[in-house]
């Protein structure tokens, strides 16, 4: 039934579907390979240790394992029941009431662990097969064969070399030649459905990424864009709610881009009552968030004390647990948030900045009627040592007024990557001044949006014969050669959240806009109800040139896959480009020159595979 | 003693485990389970409720097959599960049934609220024999156990055909999550022993003390035990 196994029979989009899956497969298959090379290894190396070998001479009576003399009376050692050699009671294992030599017994773990149990047996009843070739391994090998690829991995690189009958590097890359209309082949259908589905997004998609990549840039321009579609009515009666124009797109930079109307801020601080609210996401309604950033109040929805005041706390990393603790113990001479009342109801709220979603906020409680509120409340954070430097500790405090009023009283914000948290002196208490928000969002406090994870690998197809007689032609080979771009998008994690219960289904959008500023477009499946989403998705951008990439730029974004009737909701991006300018009014030197630098180096390592992680934005 | 960890002491491979390695690695053994049953009886969601503890009520059809991997912790070991959910529909038999093949254990499903799915169980069942290996191991599965209203095959005769068929059987709901999870572990389990029992006939002082009739089929590979 095997012989003719295939998926012609299917439509294209079934074959798609199915082939993603299998791809799914052949990685899983990939990580047991290497786990079984791993335990055939060690095996290997136990045998050789007690190794008796025939060119030399041994003791009549010595254990096969260690080699250790045997006694006649004492330790004379007994004869394994498995492999009939003569062992010392140290190089035993017991089983039950019975025991193994100690490589006839890992013999048998390794059997059991690597599976080969379950081919033995059913080798029993189909003894002509290949015992370990799978038949997702068999379907994938039929399918490339019948469309003449030789590979499509979009397998991450460590496992690129395998011994399982997978074609290797240089096969694949000298058959890649043949690649390019097969590949055709397989993405045509898909590309052109999304290329349906996104330009029917184009607008919105457009419009977002100037709110999330050009922000705080031109005004005018950006009101314009607005103003061409459909969102413009929301936004202009938004700024008609908002205290100033200037406020907003200050709050914009904070936060990014998900704009509350001015009822938002009562489910604002109180996020156990999931906000029934309308939010506007890039200007459309969204009806089932809440909370989503949960910086209302930094959106604009505030008015601002004259900042007076300090506030005591004391910070300390457990690194037994990898929890950050932030106490809060009091404020002195603060403002009053109503002045004229002198009113004054004081909470404090932490962010771990960069990350503003509500995962990353904590609150005390409000204290009624005092300048000098007593918090004494801790906060926990449980974050991995490493990524403390990359984080800032905002404790911002504010004024809970009437009608859920807030009043911003001031802020403290501590980058994490100077304190010293080894040293103990650093966990005391103490006074911090408290500040006003500064007039322009510092570049490093640019939202935090999670990570996306991808491999990526230049295919340049004529490289192959060449390479071999005229290495030093390559460069303009290559540079010259039209290739392809493959991009797996792995998976992303730290993503905002934007649902109840925590879950997104989200896809990845990549368009890659030529130096000519033509676009290719690909967007990936929509992995539904993860958190994390590993959508392990290859992406190709055709007939591309080595030149020509490194004119371009290559923007990502992930997209949470709205309901019914509304639009999808853009969770973060990311750029890459070589060129510095681009994304250096935000994101900071470090994301910024770390994207050009990976970019850099997938365009100048053709053929291989290149790990990226991506800070999204 | 415990059938499902026939090896108890320490091996020397055990060692790296107190390394960092990568995460997927990190298992002792790794079992293939299919799930099969007539078109919308629930596999895929009773799936998703084993691997994401999740349910959503809207009928989606597989197309083909799809999987999820879930690593649990059994009998002091680590076991990774690569589930494999097929399509019950007919078009795909082709496909899914290759995969029965590769598969260690099966979870054979019906809906206690169609008669028809649970008349396919025999069909499912002969099918398991005809592609799988001869030990394969199935657990029968009365799915939709939370739609006591709606059901038409009562819950002795699930258990009388499971019995009929020599397979072990639940009632479940992936729905309000009744013994979903224990469906699982049972087939772990029951693979576990399999496992453990093919490995003491493997041995060949073991199996001359049991003299299995399989003892004669078997053809002993010369490298069988120590390479000494």
């Amino acid at each position: 039934m095997t012989y003719e196994l295939n998926l012609n029979f299917l439509k294209e989009l079934e074959q798609e579907t199915i082939l993603q899956v299998l791809y799914r497969d052949q990685m899983v298959r990939k990580v047991d390979e290497e786990r079984i090379r791993k335990l055939k290894m060690q095996l290997q190396q136990l045998r050789w240790k007690g190794a008796k070998s025939v060119n030399h001479e041994y003791h009549e009576r010595s254990c096969a394992r260690c080699q250790k003399s045997l006694g006649l009376v004492m330790n004379r050692g007994a004869v394994c029941n498995g492999c009939s050699h003569r062992v010392c009671s140290e190089c035993r294992v017991c089983l039950n009431h019975l025991w193994k030599c100690t490589i006839c017994y890992a013999h048998g773990d390794m059997k059991v662990k690597t599976g080969e149990w379950f081919f033995e047996e059913r080798a029993k009843k189909f003894p002509a097969q290949d015992r370990h070739e799978t038949t997702g391994a068999k379907l994938l090998k039929s399918y490339q064969k019948l469309s003449k690829i030789s590979v499509v991995p979009p397998t991450p690189p460590p496992f690129t070399v395998s011994t399982g009958g997978n074609t290797t590097m240089l096969q694949e890359i000298s058959q890649s030649r043949s690649f390019n209309k097969s590949v055709e082949n397989l993405f045509l259908s898909l590309a052109t459905n999304m290329k349906k589905i996104s330009k029917s997004q184009n607008d919105m998609r457009s419009d977002k990424s100037l709110l999330t990549t050009d922000y705080g840039q031109d005004v005018e321009r950006r009101k314009e864009r607005r103003s061409q579609s459909d969102t413009a009515i929301n936004i202009t009666s938004r700024i008609r709610n908002a205290p100033s124009l200037q406020r907003l797109i200050n709050g914009a930079r904070d936060d990014n881009e998900v704009y509350t109307k001015r009822n938002c801020k009562q489910g604002e601080d109180s996020p156990d009552s999931p906000m029934s609210d309308t939010v506007f996401c890039g200007g459309k309604k969204h009806d089932s968030l809440y909370s989503i950033n949960s910086t209302c109040t930094e959106a604009g929805n505030f008015d601002m004390a004259h900042v007076t005041g300090e506030i005591e706390f004391a910070m300390r990393y457990i690194f037994k647990t990898y929890i950050l603790e932030v106490c809060i113990k009091a404020c002195k001479n603060l403002a009053y948030g109503e002045e004229k009342k002198k009113k004054c109801n004081p909470y404090a709220k932490t962010y771990l900045l960069p990350d503003k979603s509500s995962r990353s906020k904590r609150k005390t409680a409000v204290k009624k009627n005092t300048v000098d509120p007593a918090f004494h409340e801790t906060f926990k954070y449980k974050i991995e040592y490493s990524q403390l430097e990359t984080r800032k500790l905002q404790i911002s405090v504010w004024h809970s007024g009437a009608l859920k009023r807030r009043v911003f009283l001031g802020e403290v914000i501590i980058p994490l990557a100077s304190w010293n948290f080894e040293d103990n002196s650093t966990q005391s208490f103490n006074w911090y001044q408290l500040k006003a928000k500064p007039e322009k969002p510092e570049d490093s406090l640019v939202q935090y949006n999670g990570e996306l994870l991808l491999c990526a690998k230049l295919i340049l197809p004529s490289q192959s014969k060449k390479c071999q007689y005229e290495e030093q032609r390559n460069g303009e080979e290559q540079a010259a050669a039209a290739g392809q771009l493959h991009l797996v998008v792995l998976g992303a994690k730290n993503l905002p959240v934007v649902r109840c219960g925590g879950t997104l289904n989200s896809f990845v959008k990549g368009c890659l806009t030529l130096p000519d500023q033509s676009k290719i477009r690909q967007k990936s499946p929509v992995l539904k109800k993860e958190a994390s989403p590993e959508w392990k998705h290859l992406f190709v951008f055709d007939g591309v040139t080595a030149s020509q990439l490194w004119q371009s730029h290559l923007d990502l974004g992930v997209w949470d896959q709205a309901s019914f009737g509304s639009a999808d909701q853009f969770l973060g991006g990311a750029r890459l480009s070589t060129k510095s300018g681009d994304r250096a009014r935000y994101g900071g030197q470090v994301c910024n020159s770390q994207s050009k630098l990976q970019w850099q180096k997938i365009l100048s390592n053709p053929n291989v595979w290149i790990d990226i992680t991506l800070t999204l934005h | 003693s415990d059938p499902a960890c026939p090896l108890q002491m320490a091996s020397a491979t055990d060692a790296r485990y107190g390394q960092k390695e990568s995460s997927d690695q990190n298992f002792d053994y790794m079992f293939k389970i299919l799930i099969i049953g007539n078109s919308s009886v629930g596999k895929t969601s009773f799936l998703f409720r084993y691997a994401d503890d999740s349910f959503t009520p809207a009928f989606v059809s597989t197309v083909g097959i799809d999987f999820k991997v879930k690593t649990i912790y059994r009998n002091d070991k680590r076991i990774k599960l690569q589930i494999w959910d097929t399509a019950g529909q007919e078009r795909y038999r082709t496909i899914t049934t290759a995969y029965y093949r590769g598969a260690m254990g099966f979870i054979l499903m019906y809906d206690i609220t169609n008669e028809e799915s649970f008349n396919a169980v025999q069909d499912w069942s002969t099918q398991i024999k005809t592609y799988s290996w001869d030990n394969a191991q199935v657990l029968l599965v009365g799915n939709k156990c939370d739609m006591e209203d709606e059901r038409v095959v009562a819950s002795e005769r699930g258990r009388q055909l499971a019995e009929h068929l020599g397979f072990e059987f639940f009632e479940a709901s992936a729905k309000d999550n009744i013994n979903v999870k224990q469906t699982f572990e049972r087939l772990v389990d029951i693979i576990c022993e399999k496992m453990s029992e093919s490995l003491d006939t493997a041995d060949p002082a073991v199996s001359g003390a049991k003299q299995g009739p399989q003892l004669t089929d078997q053809q002993v590979p010369p490298h069988q035990d120590c390479a000494c």
